[in-house]
């Protein structure tokens, strides 16, 4: 069994507790939610679903059966169509959000979701429309707006992903790390800062938000106290360490284990370069434009650190 | 760590509902261990005459759970706008979004449940604060198993909660009460609406519950696919807690019509749901620009303020007895005794807002100085409105506010009309054959044409804003002249000659005697 699926785990617990195996029943399902506790959620700015991490088999087995029974219902196709996208599954899931508009055209929420699993496949120019049409009933919709930006970003509409992306921060007012977050994508680093801060106050051991507001204090001028980072060893632990100067970019580049890890990486190592040697950091930049998603927030970033004339600080 | 939500309303929701509600909220208070734990009790619509539902069952819970409860009473003039859209008296959506602005922010979790469920650990030793304290984010739920009737009216202490714990634990196993009921996706489980812990920060990004769900039923359905969405799992704490519902079957409640019963669409609330979001409602959901009192049961009770009322206006009593009669030959005598009657006046007023302006008509200035020292002394805020067409009184008190009846008619939430002799004197014995002189004969007829006129033209002079009938008491309105005169213009019941008090809503004649009272009335003045 793969030991980080933890509705197996919660399986097994429930089929031990029915058998009135008490004791084993509860360890089981004490590992299923340290298994998601330690799941950390998307970034807070994006659409609810793909703040969702996790394994979402029992969901999708459990909508299968709905499907069979309520064929002529949105909720069902559209609550499994969200544990494929979920997981990553993007094309079943558009499969499911077209049936479900197929029962219910036109409604902006599955029209957005669409958008966000044709975005997920690559298929920029059609998740632009989706997003497009959503909007027209949605306009205030954050996380529409959201999902529109990085479309636009992602087909090089730099000027237009902003205007969403200042819209949505505009209207994420009072939710502070979602606010960072649109703001660290703009690379607008003046506006992300006291949203960190805010954040820190709610989260004081966060270490994405610690990282972000190293990242924003830095690209700011500001002077960084590096002996009071966080030795954390959980990613992006080591991150930190490279900002206190703990450990080296060999060293990080290594931990970085996964697509994304290793754009959040070279960020990072961008944003340390940048003080001494723009031309570095913009190498660093470009290779994250080149290799990583756009959906990540670093993606985003490091277009916008490259957009700035080359003697530009963030300021 | 939790707020308990839960709403209802100062009636008989099916069988027992006393009983029921007092095991509930006991058991319930007796799982909590933070300091920041809650129940939150909606009472939405009881008439503004009652006190709020836990305020009736008081003397039934325990210290623990009179700390830990707080009462949102939502009077029936804020329920009004939905009326015509409901056949419901109390409304879920609404009562449990009210709730939920108004519950402590300290607090993680919100739990959605119901005055008849006992969430029984599975651990002994663990409290139901310390369970949610340990999990994870997420929207759990747990199955509902049945408790016979028989079971809990005749077996549960109210009082004792954790002996009734203990007794679900023993019952559980020797009576087979453990079935979980699965269902569909995304309920998880039958019965789902009485156990929904979901964390307090979801409930605000999702907008609540949805406030179009106005006919009852499947509101905990239509919760649990939005958060279902939103969180993209229903999770489960069968492991952790047991939740058992006392059935109350034997009786119908009120929303139960079997297969007549008018409830929400499933399609609409449930099947066809596309967000978890409720965009419509974002900036109303839990009316936050809604003044909602809050009532407590461990401080500043009712009967603190009533009894703080009645000390500050009267002397304990120095004889055993006073006497009164009832002897048709004393029909015509208005003479009574204040001191006896003041108590049974403030019982009426007491259960409504404080910040009440009550128009008090009165011929007896000593009513007047008593009542407004009582009055003020119970914690009430609004002005006492008295006419100056009424003379003779005392209106030096500084709750009391002089005016013309015609101005402060407009301003009145509540009415009194005292029909006595303005020259009795407090010491005089009553009922034993005393004439009206010409004083008396004018202060009565003055109380009589205003009382007239405020009556007939009741629905026309009302503040702005409010719809509903505006409540009348007749003092000394019982067995002598005033009697038919009170009666006609106001519904009223059939009161005990004691209490002297008598109170009700305009009547709505559309008979010919109606429209000739109506009339008369409205030309008194």
């Amino acid at each position: 069994m793969d030991p980080t699926l933890d509705e197996a785990w919660e399986g097994w617990g429930e089929a031990l507790d029915a058998l009135g195996e008490r004791a084993l029943a509860l360890e089981k399902y004490e590992m299923a939610r340290r298994l998601r506790a330690g799941q950390r959620p998307g970034a807070p700015d994006r659409h609810f679903v793909l703040r969702q991490r996790g394994h979402f088999t029992a969901e999708i087995l459990a909508y299968d059966s709905v499907v069979r029974s309520l064929a002529k219902n949105t909720l069902p196709y559209l609550a499994r169509g969200n544990a494929y996208l979920a997981t990553g599954q993007a094309a079943k899931a558009l499969a499911d959000y077209e049936r479900a508009l197929r029962l219910k055209p036109g409604v902006p929420e599955i029209t957005a979701l669409k958008g966000e699993a044709l975005a997920m496949l690559g298929r920029y120019s059609e998740a632009l429309q989706a997003f497009d049409s959503a909007l027209l009933a949605r306009p205030n919709d954050a996380e529409i707006l959201g999902g529109r930006a990085i479309v636009r970003i992602a087909l090089g509409l730099v000027e237009e992903a902003d205007a969403d992306w200042r819209q949505q921060f505009g209207l994420l007012r009072g939710r502070p790390s979602a606010c960072a977050c649109v703001a660290l994508r703009m690379a607008d680093y003046g506006a992300a800062l006291p949203q960190l801060e805010q954040a820190l106050m709610k989260e004081p051991t966060d270490p994405y938000w610690l990282l972000y507001r190293l990242t924003a204090q830095r690209r700011l001028g500001q002077v960084v106290d590096a002996t009071n980072i966080p030795v954390i060893d959980a990613w992006p632990g080591p991150l930190l360490a490279l900002h206190a100067g703990r450990t080296s970019a060999a060293e990080a580049l290594k931990l970085a284990n996964t697509e994304s890890r290793r754009a959040e990486a070279t960020f990072q190592l961008g944003i340390l370069a940048s003080a001494h040697d723009h031309n570095a950091a913009r190498l660093h930049w470009q290779e994250i434009v080149d290799r990583s998603g756009p959906s990540q927030i670093e993606y985003a970033a490091a277009r916008h650190e490259l957009a700035r004339p080359l003697s530009s600080s963030a300021l | 760590m939790f707020s308990v939500i839960l709403y209802g309303r100062n009636d008989s929701h099916g069988y027992n509902l006393h009983k029921r509600a007092a095991i509930s909220f006991n058991a319930i208070a007796e799982v909590m261990s933070d300091p920041d734990d809650e129940i939150l009790f909606v009472d939405y619509n009881t008439p503004d005459d009652h006190p709020t539902f836990p305020e009736a069952i008081h003397d039934t819970l325990t210290e623990k759970a009179k700390k830990v409860l707080r009462i949102f009473r939502v009077r029936p003039e804020q329920h009004y706008h939905l009326k015509s859209k409901t056949h419901l008296v109390a409304l879920e959506a609404q009562s449990r979004n009210i709730a939920l602005r108004r519950s402590n922010p300290n607090n993680r979790w919100v739990l959605y449940t119901n005055t008849d469920m006992l969430l029984v650990p599975r651990r002994e030793e663990e409290s139901l604060s310390k369970i949610l304290g340990d999990v994870p984010d997420g929207f759990y739920q747990i199955p509902r198993f049945e408790l016979p009737e028989m079971l809990w009216e005749a077996a549960f202490d109210r009082r004792d909660p954790v002996g009734n714990l203990t007794k679900l634990r023993d019952w559980a196993v020797r009576f087979h009460l453990n079935q979980v009921v699965h269902n569909f996706m995304p309920m998880k489980y039958d019965a789902l609406g009485d156990f929904q812990a979901a964390l307090r920060e979801d409930m605000f990004a999702i907008h609540g519950f949805d406030e179009d769900m106005l006919l009852g039923w499947h509101c905990d359905s239509n919760l649990a696919a939005r958060l279902a969405l939103y969180r993209g799992r229903v999770d489960t704490l069968i492991d952790k807690v047991f939740g058992y519902h006392c059935d109350h079957t034997r009786v119908a409640a009120a929303n139960n019509k079997g297969r007549a019963t008018r409830m929400n669409d499933q399609n609409r609330f449930i099947w066809d749901v596309s967000s978890p979001y409720l965009p419509e409602q974002a900036d109303t959901w839990g009316w936050p620009g809604v003044e909602i009192e809050e009532v407590r049961l461990d401080r500043e009770t009712s009967y603190e303020r009533f009894t703080s009322g009645l000390a500050a206006a009267l002397d304990p009593a120095t004889e055993p007895y006073r006497s009164t009669s009832l002897d048709w030959y004393l029909y015509s005598d208005l003479s009574y005794d204040i001191r006896h009657t003041l108590p049974f006046v403030c019982d009426q007023v007491l259960t409504y807002p404080r910040s009440t302006a009550v128009m008090l008509v009165a011929t007896r200035a000593e009513f007047v100085s008593r009542f407004a020292v009582a009055w003020q002394a119970m914690g009430f805020t609004g002005p006492i409105l008295v006419p100056t067409e009424c003379q003779r009184l005392d209106t030096s008190h500084p709750s009391i506010k002089t005016g013309a009846f015609s101005d402060l008619v407009r301003m009145a939430d509540l009415f009194v009309f005292e029909f006595g002799l303005a020259t009795q004197n407090p010491d005089e014995a009553v009922r034993i054959g005393r004439p009206e002189g010409p004083l008396d004969k004018k202060s009565l007829k003055a109380v009589a044409k205003l009382f007239a006129a405020a009556a007939s033209e009741e629905a026309e002079t009302r503040p702005k804003g409010r719809r509903l009938p505006r409540r009348f008491i007749g003092v000394n309105v019982i067995y002598n002249k005033f009697w038919p005169l009170f009666t006609d213009y106001i519904g009223a019941n059939i009161n005990p000659f004691c209490s002297q008090v008598l109170a009700g809503i305009p009547r709505q004649e559309s008979s010919l005697k109606g429209k000739i009272l109506k009339f008369r009335g409205r030309y008194r003045v």
